[in-house]
């Protein structure tokens, strides 16, 4: 079955805070969780929370080492998920890529140099 | 769900059925001073993992706590009200017995509770607390003033969106006016402390878990403000209170 990558960024905790610190990882790559199981214990200058799974999926990659400072926003883990039936995917008859997509047109300025 | 219980203070409290129910008895859970139980317990991971286990989750905001009524005279928050409080709403859930699990000031309830109305209680869990008074040295005239380890909870609670400063002082001044005493020791009913390594607020937690039968676990590198959420504590908790 088709899967994709899908990665999470540390959400807002809210408060206004801007970053948070990665305490502990309740999961390893290669793990496969559950959506809503525990994914990673951070903690803000306000207070320590586990942060819940928003996928499930297999884990692929983890963005963060233990009691390093990431960034709202910043990459926190990569997921493998299965693709929704529904969604785009390659070879289907009957849908195109979207427009936008397309680049208008390619302009070769210089040929590769290799 | 959430509910009110209507007394002389509103409490708000929530009443959480697992998914897959199992044949346990319900957890009581009683957050600390300034928290309440969304940020104390579900945001730290505990709803989820008690719910997983099959098990029942009661948790009220405390008065003067979270949605709660918070009335600013410090009468109101004398450890008895607290206890009745906590009775009244086992009551009114239709609970005969728990398994309470309290931390830091929900830790010293949950003493108080077990002492009052030990026949409604089967097994208590301290977390984040010794025999240490918490208020010690601290001038509760003036909260947040000074460096003890209570006034540095002080200032980070006081701040938190949803709290009311002069609520939260009066409940700290109540608090202390009955200073935590460790006699009588909670005999009977089975104990167990967790306490991070380097929580200050939880000196002499392996002492009086040694006074009274129980056992303490201690969870390396952690200090007041983030054991609550380690998997260390969640798990000796649910060992704990399995079987």
């Amino acid at each position: 079955m088709a899967q994709e990558n899908f990665t999470f960024t540390l959400p807002d905790l809210g408060e206004g805070l801007v970053e948070a610190t990665v305490l502990e990882w309740q999961v390893a790559v290669g793990d496969t969780v559950e959506r809503n199981a525990p994914l990673v214990e951070v903690e803000t200058t306000k207070s320590a929370v586990v942060i819940p799974s928003p996928k499930a999926g297999r884990i692929v990659e983890l963005h963060a080492e233990e009691e390093q400072v990431v960034p709202v926003g910043d990459p926190l883990v990569t997921f493998a998920v299965e693709a929704a039936a529904d969604a785009p995917q390659a070879g289907i008859v009957g849908r195109v890529p979207d427009e936008e997509a397309r680049p208008a047109r390619r302009v070769r300025l210089r040929p590769p140099s290799d | 769900m959430s509910a009110n219980l209507v007394g002389d203070v509103t409490i708000r409290y929530a009443d959480l059925h697992p998914q897959v129910p199992g044949d346990g008895v319900p957890v009581l859970l009683l957050h600390g001073f300034g928290t309440d139980f969304g940020m104390n317990w579900r945001a730290a991971g505990w709803v989820q993992a008690l719910g997983a286990a099959g098990t029942r989750v009661i948790g009220p905001d405390l008065r003067g706590h979270g949605a709660s009524g918070k009335p600013t005279d410090s009468a109101f928050y004398l450890p008895e009200h607290f206890v009745a409080d906590l009775v009244a709403m086992l009551d009114e859930t239709g609970v005969d017995k728990v398994d309470v699990v309290g931390y830091s000031m929900g830790s010293r309830l949950a003493w108080e509770l077990a002492l009052t109305a030990p026949e409604r209680v089967r097994r208590v869990v301290l977390g984040g607390f010794g025999a240490k008074n918490a208020f010690d040295g601290a001038d509760l005239s003036d909260p947040g003033s000074g460096d003890t380890p209570f006034d540095l909870v002080y200032r980070t609670v006081a701040a938190l969106p949803g709290n009311d400063a002069a609520a939260l002082a009066a409940c700290a001044r109540a608090q202390a006016s009955r200073p935590f005493d460790p006699d009588p020791p909670l005999t009977g009913i089975p104990l167990l402390l967790v306490s991070g390594a380097r929580d200050a607020l939880a000196e002499g937690a392996a002492e009086l878990a040694e006074r009274c039968g129980g056992t303490h676990v201690e969870v390396p590198g952690r200090d007041h403000a983030n054991a609550v959420s380690s998997r260390a504590f969640r798990q000796a908790v649910l060992d704990f209170l399995a079987d």
